[in-house]
């Protein structure tokens, strides 16, 4: 499986890329509803009664970072990664149980079932006791880092390659499931 | 998880023949696989079947509306009228819309400027979006009426309180006559109708999600507390009273998913928002104009 160069040292990681990709405020496409001269740039729309003007107000994250569907965003979207994970693990269950929480790292609760929560989602797979199937720790890192390499048109966000996550935090999610019996 | 191997081979045989097919000027991105929509309400029988819970009002079962497990397979119906008769902020709006459309529309210009015949405004929200010869394109009715107001002198931002009440004005003198535009005849809107139908279908965004991951795949799924719902047949309620939201059109309903999804949401008015419009209204095609109405 390991076919030399098919794979990226996580050493090389991605932000370099992530950066290169970041729009500078001058060539944001028009109809981003942005605000370039922002640290958020993004904006978000506020409808004031009886008026017939749009209000905008700064937005709690930048999203320009990110490809959008506008027509004049010609960024490419990051392409599929596969990673090599060097043990040993090193990972803290108790600060992955709070990533796979937070709605601005993980959220993995929003699609999967985990213990301890109620208003789980029910898109992706339980993982409730995950332990029991033994996956090894290398396909369940490559799953979070970015499950496209198994599922091409797998929902779950490539959570490495788009740089929403970084290497420790994905190893402490993986000893996180790996503790869930 | 073994299967996933298999998978990766897949992909690793697939990723030189995607890298030619992308072509210079257009930037990789990935797209959900196209589903085969039907232009037309019906076509919802095919995608959830959930159209035969909310099609009329003899239909319409109340205990399913206070069920979490059943409430998406009514599409949120409940909350239209005739099915909804409590007074609501769209209500309000309707008032404001109708006294800024008579003081734009004293000469009868503004009216024709939207494209009415002889003044008649029946029929015309069920008609929209079109295909505009002034402009050389497509346009939503909310665009048209902050242009239409601009040549009379008025400032009614598209997305603003104020469009979208005479945008609801309009809508409400065609209250219960079925969408119909033709997106099948080769023509602009065609297209409109097919690049909006690839837009829905396109990955976008942090999370790299497009409408279509949870609007077509996800139907029914939870997604914490909501339930994601069929996209036949919303256009026709637009634009609602949002009890959280004030009044919101259907591209500020966009922008919001946008966001929810960490996706950089665009402009009301803008073109991919207006195809991503005319492709729900498309499938909006044979329900009748249901305003106004309400969402939580
Ligand atoms: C948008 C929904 C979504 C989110 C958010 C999400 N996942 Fe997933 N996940 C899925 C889906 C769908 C699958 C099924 C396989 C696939 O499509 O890749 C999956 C599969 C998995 C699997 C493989 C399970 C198995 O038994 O094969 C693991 C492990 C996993 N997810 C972990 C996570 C973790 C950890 C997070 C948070 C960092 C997370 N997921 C966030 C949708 C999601
Ligand atoms: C992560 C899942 C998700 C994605 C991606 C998503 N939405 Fe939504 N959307 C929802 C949920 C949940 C609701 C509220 C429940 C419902 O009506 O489906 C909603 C509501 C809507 C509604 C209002 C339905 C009504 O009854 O008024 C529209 C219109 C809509 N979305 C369009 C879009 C468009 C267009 C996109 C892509 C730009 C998109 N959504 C992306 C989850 C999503």
């Amino acid at each position: 499986m390991r076919t030399g160069n098919k794979f990226f040292g996580l050493t090389t990681f991605i932000v370099g890329s992530l950066l290169a990709m970041a729009a500078s405020g001058s060539d944001l496409p028009a109809d981003f509803a942005a605000n370039p001269a922002a640290v958020n740039m993004t904006q978000q729309p506020k409808v004031v009664v009886n008026s017939g003007l749009l209000e905008w107000q700064p937005f709690s994250r930048d999203l320009t970072l990110w490809p959008s569907l506008s027509y004049d965003d010609k960024r490419p979207t990051p392409k599929p990664r596969l990673v090599k994970l060097e043990e040993p693990l090193n990972g803290d269950p108790a600060r992955g149980r709070e990533l796979a929480m937070a709605r601005d790292k993980g959220y993995c609760i929003v699609c999967h079932e985990l213990p301890g929560e109620v208003w789980a989602g029910t898109v992706g797979a339980l993982l409730l006791k995950f332990k029991q199937h033994n996956y090894p720790n290398e396909l369940v890192f490559q799953q979070i880092f970015d499950s496209r390499a198994f599922n091409p048109i797998s929902v779950m966000p490539p959570y490495g390659t788009f740089g929403i996550l970084n290497e420790q935090e994905i190893r402490d999610l993986v000893a996180y499931l790996q503790s869930l019996e | 998880m073994n299967s996933k191997l298999g998978w990766l081979l897949a992909l690793l045989l697939i990723a030189p023949i995607t890298n030619v097919m992308a072509q210079a000027e257009a930037p990789y991105r990935e797209f959900d696989p196209m589903e085969d929509y039907l232009p037309h309400v019906k076509g919802d029988l095919r995608l959830s079947g959930s159209y035969k819970h909310w099609k009329d009002p003899k239909n319409l079962d109340w205990r399913m509306a206070g069920n979490p497990d059943e409430n998406w397979k009514l599409n949120w119906k409940f909350m239209d009228p005739p099915f909804n008769a409590s007074v609501h902020g769209g209500h309000f709006a309707l008032d404001r819309g109708e006294t800024i459309f008579k003081e734009l529309n004293v000469k009868g210009r503004f009216a024709a400027c939207l494209g009415a015949r002889k003044g008649n405004l029946k029929g015309l929200r069920a008609a929209y979006p079109m295909y505009r010869p002034e402009l050389k394109q497509v346009a939503g009715l909310e665009e048209m009426i902050e242009r239409c107001a601009a040549k009379a002198g008025r400032v009614l931002q598209n997305g603003s309180y104020d469009n979208s009440a005479v945008s609801l004005y309009i809508a409400n003198q065609s209250v219960g006559m079925p969408i119909k535009i033709n997106v099948t005849s080769a023509g602009p809107l065609q297209a409109a109708y097919e690049r909006g139908r690839k837009l829905f279908h396109t990955r976008a965004g942090r999370f790299n999600l497009a409408c279509s991951s949870c609007h077509t795949y996800q139907i029914g799924l939870h997604l914490r507390g909501t339930v994601v719902t069929s996209p036949y047949g919303d256009v026709a309620h637009y634009p609602v009273y949002r009890t959280r939201y004030q009044l919101q059109s259907l591209h500020l309903r966009f922008a919001e998913c946008n966001l929810d999804t960490r996706t950089q949401p665009l402009l009301p008015g803008s073109r991919p928002y207006t195809d991503i419009e005319v492709f729900l209204t498309g499938l909006t095609n044979g329900y009748p104009v249901s305003v106004p109405s309400e969402r939580d």
